[in-house]
């Protein structure tokens, strides 16, 4: 088994290339010279000149539990059987790693599994998430997000994964004991995540809000303290992309991982054509 | 080390700033035993109304009439429009006679010493980030961010700054986005095309920052605490200040609030006018 990578899920919908942004991903990883590999799981193809980009693309482990679902996380627990490494960061297709960011290896060792839990806006605040997390503050949750986290190969994390996959596979029965005072009607990974932290009641064990990093900039329009607000950040400020691939949101140069959440991020900038022409893909 | 206070005092047709630099001035030998020095595009006004020697040097810039128009309010319920001539604070570092200064707004009631902290400062740039408004009752977002997509917002009303070559850099750029003011309000989404002196300074801070969060400046002792001019300074003996603040959705409506000991930004200058008319009267 390899020593350390990234893992990133990609499956297609109808409406979106997530094997292309898993593509971008890739390519940011190398431009900011991240020393460690990522590696693809996907059942969908991805394009020849895009498929270096990866240390390995692995079909996804005992079949497609999401197909026919546009809302695909049932194959997510899969990813501790899928990884070829020792150690992993798992991260949401629709982030770019926009700085070099090998030395979080050293903190996450310390760690069998860590989620980030606390995320910041485009400014570089913490990011006030209340307005996506009624779950979690009506249910007092641990505000996991799942858009980044970390595992071992151990026990512990293995446990944790089992756990992760009874719950999201029963998600309306452990919605329902969980999440009595405010039950979302779909599945969402950071509840799934969080509810089995609360199983396994290893919530402390697997993070830690006092540190910065490892985290991510999360750009759900409505976490960046705007007082009026429109539903997609695009069509709020301007999106800035140099020849080297900095990127400044309104006015801010963005470093660390940037979740653009939104899809048309990619169609909607020249993000993927700045990274194609620095890495002459 | 020369220490010292710099204020601005550039009077239009409604608002006497040199009366106002006047008592600052009185205010600041009393509770930090500093000089202070004024800046005035009328420096005669200064000699022959007024005691001269409360201030250290006079410092004379061009009169300049460019219309910078905006309304001041005196409670809720007068206002006046005028011309805010708010231009001259990005040439403060080269026309302070200090090595070290902490420059103010005119408007700047000082009841105690808390801004001597700022010399003992390891930092040669302190500004106010944190404020508080003394109703608090308002939205202050204005005060948190300079558009609602813009940059985080910092008080040009007290600024402490060591002469260096670094501060050099960051007052050049002020003035730069002064001269250029219509670029930056547009790049940085704020509506009104009136120029502020807090824009301005908060973008040269975001730029030095390298567009970022970051410590290219210090905070200064405490908080900013102010009142709007839709409030009143109602009264004032020593250090203990009796206001008038607007009562949230009833125009014209107010409760009284007192400070004692407390340092106050009084953007209501009609008002700060009366009580320092009542003081000049007192001593004679």
């Amino acid at each position: 088994m390899k020593d350390k990578g990234f893992l990133v899920l990609a499956q297609n919908s109808e409406t979106t290339d997530y094997v292309m942004q898993a593509c971008l991903l890739a390519m940011s990883l190398q431009a900011t010279k991240n020393s460690v590999p990522i590696s693809l799981v996907t059942n969908d193809e991805v394009p020849l000149s895009y498929q270096c980009l990866f240390d390995e693309i692995i079909p996804i482990p005992f079949g497609d539990d999401a197909k026919d679902k546009d809302w695909k996380i049932e194959n997510r627990w899969k990813l501790y059987h899928a990884t070829p490494y020792q150690e992993t960061i798992v991260l949401d297709t629709d982030m770019l790693v926009l700085e070099n960011i090998d030395v979080w290896w050293d903190l996450l060792k310390n760690y069998d599994v860590y989620y980030t839990s606390k995320v910041y806006d485009y400014r570089g605040n913490v990011a006030d998430t209340c307005y996506y997390r009624k779950a979690f503050i009506e249910n007092n949750l641990p505000n996991l997000f799942s858009g980044f986290h970390y595992f071992k190969k151990n026990d512990f994390a293995q446990n944790f994964y089992k756990e992760v996959e009874l719950v999201v596979n029963n998600w309306q029965a452990f919605y329902e004991i969980a999440l009595d005072k405010f039950t979302p009607d779909f599945a969402s990974m950071d509840v799934v995540a969080a509810i089995a932290a609360i199983n396994l009641d290893c919530v402390t064990e697997i993070t830690n809000p006092l540190i910065k990093n490892p985290t991510f900039t999360h750009m759900k329009a409505y976490c960046q303290d705007w007082s009026e607000v429109n539903n997609n950040w695009l069509d709020k400020i301007g999106c800035y992309i140099s020849p080297e691939c900095k990127i400044k949101l309104g006015n801010y140069i963005q470093t660390g991982i940037l979740h653009y959440t939104e899809d048309n991020f990619v169609e909607k900038t020249p993000v993927l054509e700045r990274y194609k022409v620095l890495l002459n893909v | 080390m020369s220490k010292g206070v710099l204020v601005i005092a550039r009077n239009n047709k409604n608002i006497d700033y040199v009366k106002q630099a006047i008592f600052l001035a009185k205010n600041v030998s009393k509770y930090l035993n500093l000089p202070t020095s004024i800046i005035t595009d009328n420096a005669n006004y200064v000699t022959e109304h007024f005691d001269p020697t409360v201030f250290d040097k006079i410092i004379s810039i061009e009169y300049d009439d460019a219309m910078n128009s905006r309304s001041f309010y005196d409670g809720g319920l007068a206002s006046k429009s005028d011309n805010f001539k708010n231009s001259s604070r990005s040439v403060v570092y080269d026309l302070t006679p200090y090595d070290e200064t902490l420059l103010l707004d005119s408007d700047f009631v000082i009841n105690n010493d808390m801004f001597l902290k700022c010399f003992e400062s390891n930092q040669d740039l302190l500004l106010y980030k944190d404020s508080c408004e003394l109703s608090n009752t308002r939205n202050t977002k204005e005060f948190t961010y300079i558009s609602d997509t813009g940059c985080e917002f910092y008080w040009a009303t007290c600024v402490f700054f060591r002469k260096s070559s670094v501060n050099k850099i960051y007052f050049n750029l002020i003035k730069h986005i002064q001269d250029e003011w219509n670029h930056y309000r547009r790049l940085y989404q704020i509506q009104s095309n009136l120029f502020r002196n807090d824009f301005a300074f908060s973008i040269a801070i975001h730029i030095m920052n390298g567009f970022s969060k970051g410590n290219f400046f210090g905070e200064m002792p405490g908080k900013l605490i102010y009142i709007t001019d839709q409030d009143i300074l109602w009264e004032k003996q020593d250090d203990k200040m009796t206001f008038l603040v607007a009562k949230k959705d009833y125009l014209g409506e107010y409760y009284a609030i007192s400070t004692k000991g407390t340092s106050v930004h009084v953007m209501n200058k009609f008002s700060l006018g009366r009580i320092i008319d009542e003081e000049l009267l007192n001593e004679g």
